[in-house]
């Protein structure tokens, strides 16, 4: 079973040659590896390699997988490329900022209004969680074209508030 | 001795206050907002009230309601732990007006040492060292002529603040302004009192406080120092007993410890308080100000002295004196402490907060850890990000920085972000090791600093992961197979090549 792997940013093919536990995987054309791997709990997952023990987490996340080994953290984005076309990439074009909570928290202001002109690092609006607010700030001069925000809203990490451009 | 105390808290302190109450034999209450009715505190009290909806204003800063719990439910005396309650004059003399003990010092000690204006003057008047300050609420016209004065940078502090909140640094006049709006804003949403004083920036400080327990019958000792010079936004992560500077200059200890009693006295303090230094490059220390009530980080100074603080405040507040001397407290061996937050330290600590997935704890020896947190609890966006307290003690300073580093690498907490890994790096890091602290250690590490490259093993390991994990959650995407087992399916379409 063949994957395409996009680990923090870095391509790479996978072939799982057999599953586990007794697993049999091969890197491109490279020689094929053994490894032994017990899933405890789902997500996490005990492999021994070349005789080494790591225990690894998996949680998945908005954009794919994250694998925490060690306090080490890999951003994994993994693709069957016989079954799944590449996502093209959905953000908006050129010269439009998007302006995404950077935490789950709550709106308690807006300081603009849809079609206000913004000069750099001006802010739009206050996020809070957590007793800690946080202004998010215009990062170039533009108009205020979209503002999903709303005063009192609740919002989730990563969410569009705004747009400009 | 008292039957039943409730605790006026939330999180991990109302948890740990539980713990030596039931040591003690004394029944728990537990207080308790919409959000935190499943909160561990709640759980783990004999008994629990509702007090309000989340915001702290209308549950956990409700004195009418807390009162309320405490007559309905027959508790003798009110812990207010740290934050919330905890250092408010009013509340402390409508506990005693109601009948019920608090567990603290005085009203009149609170408001003495609660307002930090007040309390410099007094540690002026006690000829305790202080830093160049307005030792009163500030207008913005008075602000920018001390600034003009003293120049830049200057520090803006709450007046009734504590914890950080409501503090700004600033650089530069044309900052003044907008620092001080917020300032004002933020300490009136923590501490009801917008109310902001100024004071000279000392550069890269330490910060170091000295634990203080008195009784009623006017014995008073201090147990040494903490260092707390490991802050991020002047909230502080990491802390330790002894100071490695107090631990290189012995004579520290007695002369801060000495004139922490001086100042606690002249404010007729008895309980526990904790009084806090900044000491400058020259090991100069200057009064800061007196915290009335326990600290967050008070297991360090618990780990190196033996004692219990809890037990010995509740033990106090009943009447007790003081079941010991100055010469009988002794330290013993190093304790670290790293402050547990849901946040990200690679966003600017911004909080994170969500559902805990996924949770694994450090065990073994040495490891002490004072926690709220269980899986699949939601961490609720209304409070401190506080999730835990990850204390060591070990022999040396050397041996309990690889203690926490183990234990740290043990810890896993999924389903929301933590500073977990960001302490291990500080920890690893050859200023930490030396010693070499002060307050704006942090923002030095990570200019000094980049994040390990993880061995290439790792990103083979956590490949082979991704994969297997994907294998086993695909079915979904392949109507042709009726949901059968995509190894199978595999093999077929192998065969097809």
């Amino acid at each position: 079973m063949k994957f395409s792997l996009t680990i923090n940013g870095r391509e790479q093919a996978i072939d799982l040659l057999a599953p586990a536990p007794d697993c049999r995987f091969q890197f491109g054309e490279s020689a094929p590896r053994n490894a032994q791997v017990e899933t405890l709990w789902p997500g996490v997952y005990s492999v021994l390699l070349d005789g080494r023990s790591y225990d690894v987490f998996v949680d998945e996340s908005t954009d794919g997988l994250v694998v925490t080994i060690d306090g080490c953290r890999f951003e994994i984005e993994a693709r069957d490329p016989r079954r799944f076309s590449r996502k093209s990439a959905g953000h908006a074009g050129e010269g439009f900022q998007t302006l995404a909570s950077p935490m789950p928290g709550k709106v308690v202001r807006v300081l603009v209004a849809t079609g206000d002109t913004v000069v750099a690092g001006q802010g739009i609006l206050v996020v809070e969680a957590m007793k800690m607010q946080n202004e998010m700030k215009a990062a170039r001069a533009g108009t205020v074209l979209t503002l999903a925000a709303k005063e009192g809203a609740t919002v989730v990490a990563g969410e569009t508030l705004a747009t400009i451009g | 001795m008292f039957r039943k105390v409730l605790i006026a808290n939330r999180g991990e302190i109302a948890v740990r206050i539980i713990r030596t109450l039931r040591e003690m034999n004394i029944a728990s209450v537990a207080v308790y907002s919409d959000p935190d009715r499943t909160s561990l505190h709640v759980r783990m009290a004999d008994e629990a009230e509702h007090v309000g909806a989340g915001p702290s204003a209308e549950s956990y800063l409700r004195i009418d309601r807390i009162l309320d719990a405490a007559r309905r439910h027959g508790a003798e005396a009110i812990h207010p732990g740290y934050g919330f309650l905890s250092e408010n004059a009013e509340f402390a003399a409508a506990c005693e007006d109601a009948g019920v003990t608090f567990i603290g010092p005085s009203a009149a000690s609170i408001r003495a040492m609660g307002s930090k204006t007040a309390a410099r003057q007094s540690a002026i008047a006690a000829g305790a060292p202080v830093v160049p300050g307005i030792d009163h609420a500030v207008s913005l016209q008075e602000a920018v002529e001390f600034a003009r004065k003293y120049g830049y940078p200057v520090l803006l502090k709450a007046v009734a603040g504590g914890g950080g909140k409501g503090m700004r640094r600033v650089d530069r006049e044309a900052d003044l302004a907008g620092a001080l709006r917020d300032a004002s804003s933020e300490a009136g949403r923590a501490f009801r009192s917008d109310e902001v004083y100024v004071e000279k920036f000392v550069e890269r400080p330490r910060h170091i406080e000295v634990q203080v327990l008195g009784d009623r019958h006017g014995n008073m000792v201090h147990l040494g120092e903490r260092e707390c010079s490991i802050q991020r936004r002047h909230q502080k992560v990491i802390e330790e007993c002894p100071s490695p500077l107090v631990a290189q200059h012995p004579e520290m200890r007695q002369a801060m410890g000495e004139a922490a009693i001086r100042a606690a006295r002249a404010a007729g303090y008895y309980n526990a308080g904790t009084v806090e230094f900044l000491v400058d490059q020259d090991r100069n220390f200057y009064f800061l100000e007196m915290n009335t009530r326990l600290q967050v980080e008070h297991p360090v100074t618990e780990l190196v002295t033996g004692l219990d603080l809890v037990r010995l405040q509740v033990e106090i507040a009943a009447g007790a004196r003081l079941p010991f001397t100055q010469n009988d407290v002794a330290w013993r061996g190093s304790a670290i402490e790293c402050r547990i937050y849901a946040e990200d330290p690679y966003n600017n600590f911004l909080p994170f907060p969500g559902k805990i997935t996924r949770l694994s704890r450090p065990l073994g020896p040495g490891i002490r850890l004072d926690a709220c947190i269980y899986q699949g609890w939601t961490v609720p966006m209304e409070y401190d990000p506080l999730l835990a307290k990850l204390a060591v003690w070990a022999a040396d300073r050397d041996a309990a920085t690889a203690r926490m580093i183990r234990a740290l690498r043990e810890y896993d907490v999924a389903g929301i972000r933590t500073n977990i890994s960001f302490f291990r790096q500080v920890l690893e890091d050859r200023e930490f090791r030396a010693g070499a602290l002060h307050t704006q250690f942090i923002e030095e590490f990570f200019q000094r600093h980049s994040p390990p490259e993880p061995p290439p093993e790792f990103a083979t390991v956590a490949a082979l992961a991704a994969a297997l994990h994907s294998a086993a959650r695909k079915p979904e995407a392949a109507p042709a197979t009726n949901g059968a087992n995509p190894w199978l399916q595999t093999g077929r379409s192998d065969l097809l090549r």
